[in-house]
């Protein structure tokens, strides 16, 4: 895909994959909304630090018991 | 005696109380009488807990004449915005999938006010999850602006701030994910503040957006914002966004004093990126004035692009909506209204992948706005342009217009909207407030000295039932 905007059955289709099996009375709705999504996507910059990880937010800390 | 009960501050009520010159029952009653009155038109109540106040009132009466007022929110009534859960009491977040819904425990802050002896008199409308609206095809028709009852009090806490200008309730609990608190206090002109990321406890709250929802109050003044956050600010183990930073004598804090304030403006925004319209320039720069009379000093603060903050803080609030909505969209999608539904349905196709580059770039903006809060204590800027006429609104708009008050949703700082002044059509102006992670007591200290410097909290919207 790149940044190229998907077309309607491009759209549609990463919709059922992603399970939603709509109305067509919401197609439209998702296709219109989705192109709006997709240009705040390709807005974002690409930071990369390590430190920015938000992977890192998984912390084996929080499983032991404390002041509950 | 006060000839207008349901007018009383927090501040203004607690005193009476704690002379004995005001009763929580009698307060009780007023509001009770007010709402009666006038939310017909209003629409800013979903419940009102009428039985379940009176009952509170009587008790927090007698404790008051056997030991006098244990914190200063006892027997003051409020309200919550219809996402806060009430153990017995209806939670619907404004939507038909939770119609029925009861909550089953206290939100933590709802335990916490109910500790200090606050009365609960009823739960505010709210936008469909606190993010969908204004919607006709929701649970319930969307509030309405005290000020002009065809014009938006905006979204999504609504009802809080609409109750609250219209005296109603003295004060009400919010939340605000990108500006939702902020928004309606705005147009309402009340003042409302955004406490810093993790400052209140979330549990038991319906999410929106996990990871930029944020608690807070509405009221009439700053002072009342500070006597409620004194109460509802703290460490709660149990929200894992929850925040282990001291909480501060916020009453103490307003002191009038200015001197030695380094205020930022964020010009590029306001003059290239993003400017107001003129109404809103010319009550800033008359903001300005007042702050620089009472001793702030200006200096200019480049900010990252307004447009970055925005396309970070709704690709992670899409995903995470969907996160939570999927399973309804995937089987009901028609219980949504429509508005919500457009707004939460393109989440499901943002990846993984971008999703994280979101979270790597709001850690990114965090920390240049971070940097940018140590050379000066506060940022001021409007909050918005005054209220447009309540109609429906194409849900796309959410994707494509920046707001000024979204950046401080995602680099997690406290900040307060106050009235700065009206329009020629007689609607509120704001001025906004940022400050330093967890310093509110600044923000609300400038926010206080700026409405006693200025006669805006002196005038009531002439609200006349329908």
């Amino acid at each position: 895909m790149n940044g190229n905007q998907p077309d309607r059955d491009a759209i549609l289709t990463m919709a059922r994959l992603a399970g939603l099996r709509l109305p067509a009375a919401y197609e439209n709705e998702l296709v219109d909304a989705y192109t709006h999504v997709r240009a705040l996507v390709l807005r974002l910059p690409e930071p990369r630090a390590r430190g920015d990880e938000p992977a890192h937010v998984f912390n084996p800390a929080r499983f032991v018991a404390k002041d509950d | 005696m006060v000839d207008h009960l349901h007018h009383l501050t927090v501040a203004d009520a607690a005193e009476l109380i704690a002379a004995r010159q005001l009763s929580p029952v009698e307060l009780t009653d007023a509001c009770l009488a007010r709402i009666a009155e006038i939310d017909g038109a209003l629409c800013s109540f979903v419940t009102v807990t009428a039985e379940r106040a009176r009952e509170e009132a009587r008790r927090a009466e007698a404790e008051i004449a056997a030991s006098g007022p244990r914190r200063p929110l006892h027997g003051i009534p409020y309200a919550l915005k219809d996402i806060y859960g009430v153990a017995g009491v209806p939670t619907t977040a404004g939507s038909r999938l939770l119609a029925n819904n009861m909550a089953i425990e206290n939100a933590a802050a709802v335990t916490t006010l109910e500790k200090a002896g606050a009365i609960l008199i009823g739960k505010n409308t709210t936008w469909e999850f606190a993010h969908g609206g204004p919607s006709w095809d929701a649970l319930s028709p969307p509030a309405r602006n005290p000020w002009n009852l065809s014009y938006s009090p905006s979204g999504s806490s609504s009802g809080s701030a609409a109750a609250v200008a219209a005296g109603l309730v003295p004060v009400s609990l919010g939340t605000d994910t990108g500006g939702s608190i902020r928004g309606p206090a705005a147009a309402c002109g009340v003042a409302g503040l955004k406490p810093t990321y993790g400052r209140v406890s979330r549990r038991g709250i319906v999410p929106n957006c996990f990871s930029q929802d944020h608690a807070g109050p509405l009221a009439w003044t700053c002072r009342d914002l500070a006597l409620v956050l004194g109460v509802i600010a703290g460490h709660d183990p149990h929200d894992p966004g929850s925040a282990a930073v001291e909480v501060s004598d916020y009453a103490a804090a307003l002191t009038g004093s200015m001197r030695g304030l380094i205020i930022g403006v964020p010009w590029r925004w306001l003059e290239e990126e993003m400017p107001p319209d003129t109404v809103t320039r010319a009550a800033f720069d008359a903001a300005l004035d007042v702050l620089r009379g009472l001793g702030a000093e200006f200096r200019d603060v480049a900010l990252p692009p307004i447009i970055d903050f925005h396309a970070t803080m709704k690709v992670i609030a899409a995903s995470e909506l969907f996160a939570i909505h999927g399973p309804d969209l995937r089987t009901r999608p028609d219980m949504f209204g429509a508005s919500l539904r457009y707004r939460v349905i393109a989440g499901g196709l943002i990846r993984a992948e971008e999703y994280l580059r979101a979270q790597r770039s709001r850690t990114a903006l965090a920390r240049a706005t971070q940097r940018m809060m140590a050379a000066v204590d506060l940022i001021v800027l409007p909050t918005a342009d005054a209220a447009g006429p309540l109609e429906p609104v194409h849900p796309a708009s959410t994707f494509t217009q920046p707001s000024y008050t979204s950046p401080f949703s995602v680099a997690g700082n406290p900040a307060l909207s106050v009235c700065s002044g009206f329009d020629g059509a007689g609607l509120p102006l704001s001025l906004q407030i940022v400050g330093r992670l967890f310093d509110e007591a600044t923000v609300l200290r400038v926010g206080d000295a700026f409405e006693r410097a200025t006669d805006w909290r002196s005038r009531r919207p002439e609200f006349q039932a329908q």
